[in-house]
């Protein structure tokens, strides 16, 4: 088996997890954790690419609130502080990678006329 | 707001607000097809496929770049908060434009060879020894993860299960997200543009969300911390507040808290929505309900809590006038908790918070 063959088998792995807690989530537990869900249906197929693809996240807040580990305060902690650090390397990195990309570009500039090196055969 | 979850809370403005940005997609496709291909350097396009293909990833380039945008742009100026309002179906909108550009890449590059067309995806280059040539597709195969991830976790479930911060640090993917196709563009059909009217107009978008991001990053650093005055923390005078409004205040501990001015008194709740924790203390008081400037949610200032059937709540904090200054207690109260206003002295309110 070849590297990608081996991704697309954890790729697939991680899809059926991801399926069986959104069916055992969306069925029993969203009732639990939440009093809006109670009675409310035709939302939750809407959440099931969403369960697929975070279910880590979405055992462990499930464990949280049913364990009554979750505080109230948590809930009111923005965090805009991480904003500056993320906006700071986001634009660090794109700078960097657009020079690295025009520096490696076979055309730049663009569309420059053809210059002849030597005189050639006419010499 | 919540009271029982339904698929998609439908209002007038967020029917207009899709009905423009949808008109807004066809209207670029439009126009990246079939009006610009010699300004865009795409007029000798191979076949149909690529064409899709190519206007497909652009649109969801300039997508992401003005979703990018809108956040920075209503910190600066509130006129922009009306694009902010309905930003997710934005979001959605562009992880479907993206999933097209890739199934057409998919379905016409890797399609045609003898093994999975998934695993021809991830082995057809492997050279990462190099920049020139680099197999920009993991970055395209990243960033299509990270939308697909913001846009199926945009229900307003999964803002009250993970909680507004944990929901947030993960829609923080939407910078690692916009880097890769930057580094996706610049690896990729950036090394083979002869065209620079695309090249211009890629820089330029990436640039105003660098230099919006970092001008909002710059105004918030901005924002003093309230001062401490033994276990009670200064938020202003008396004279500085404005009938209907809040003044906020950064508490030592980071907290954010709102003091507002009600008919003669003082209120003081978190700053933070319970929703996506918007900032409360820009929102103008209605009928004794501020309401949230991002998407409307509404809080009584005096006890925290949202009018009824509304359940959302946020935490209150205790206020006094002290030495002539408004002093808040930087012990929040439970979400939900009463506190009785203090009544600001008329002869110390400002001109304009007079009551009639």
């Amino acid at each position: 088996m070849d590297v990608a063959q081996a991704i697309l088998v954890v790729i697939q792995a991680w899809g059926i997890f991801g399926a069986l807690t959104a069916a055992v989530f969306l069925t029993v537990g969203i009732e639990r954790v939440d009093e809006d869900a109670q009675g409310a249906y035709v939302f939750r197929p809407l959440l099931i690419p969403g369960v697929m693809l975070i279910w880590p996240l979405v055992l462990w807040r499930w464990w949280r609130i049913e364990s009554q580990r979750a505080g109230w305060a948590e809930r009111y902690k923005p965090v805009r502080g991480a904003h500056g650090a993320a906006a700071l390397l986001m634009s660090l990195g794109i700078i960097a990678i657009i020079v690295t990309g025009l520096s490696v570009r076979q055309e730049w500039p663009g569309d420059t006329a053809p210059v002849q090196l030597s005189d050639g055969a006419s010499q | 707001m919540s009271v029982k979850y339904t698929p998609v809370q439908w209002n007038r403005n967020k029917w207009l607000y899709d009905g423009v940005m949808l008109a807004g997609v066809g209207a670029f496709l439009w126009i990246f097809l079939y009006v610009t291909p010699e300004v865009l350097s795409h007029e000798r396009a191979v076949n149909p496929q690529i064409h899709n293909a190519r206007a497909f990833g652009a649109c969801a380039f300039v997508m992401l770049t003005v979703i990018l945008c809108i956040g920075p742009a209503a910190r600066l100026d509130p006129r922009f908060l009306p694009l902010l309002y309905n930003r997710r179906h934005f979001g959605v909108m562009t992880a479907f434009v993206a999933l097209t550009h890739a199934s057409y890449i998919l379905n016409w590059y890797f399609n045609f060879s003898s093994s999975d067309k998934y695993v021809a995806l991830l082995y057809a280059n492997s050279s990462f020894g190099q920049v020139a040539g680099f197999p920009f597709e993991l970055f395209g195969i990243f960033a299509l993860v990270c939308l697909l991830i913001l846009a199926t976790t945009s229900h307003d479930f999964w803002l009250k299960f993970l909680t507004p911060p944990v929901w947030k640090r993960l829609h923080y993917l939407i910078y690692a997200a916009y880097f890769s196709v930057v580094a996706h563009v610049s690896l990729g059909i950036l090394q083979d543009q002869r065209n620079q009217v695309f090249t211009i107009i890629f820089i330029s978008g990436a640039a105003a969300v660098i230099v919006l991001h970092l001008a909002a990053w710059w105004a918030e650093r901005g924002r003093s911390i309230a001062a401490k005055d033994g276990a009670w923390v200064e938020v202003a005078r008396p004279s500085e507040m404005t009938e209907g409004r809040a003044r906020i205040a950064r508490l030592t501990n980071g907290d954010r808290v709102a003091v507002f001015l009600m008919e003669g008194k003082l209120s003081a709740i978190s700053n933070a929505c319970a929703h996506q924790n918007g900032p409360l203390g820009e929102g103008r008081i209605i009928d004794c309900l501020v309401t949230c400037p991002w998407h409307g949610f509404q809080y009584d200032v005096r006890t925290g809590r949202s009018p009824a059937p509304f359940t959302e709540m946020v935490p209150t904090y205790r206020i006094r006038i002290h030495n002539g200054m408004i002093e808040v207690h930087p012990d929040a109260n439970p979400p939900g908790t009463p506190v009785t206003p203090v009544p600001l002295p008329a002869a110390q309110r400002s001109k304009e918070g007079a009551l009639a």
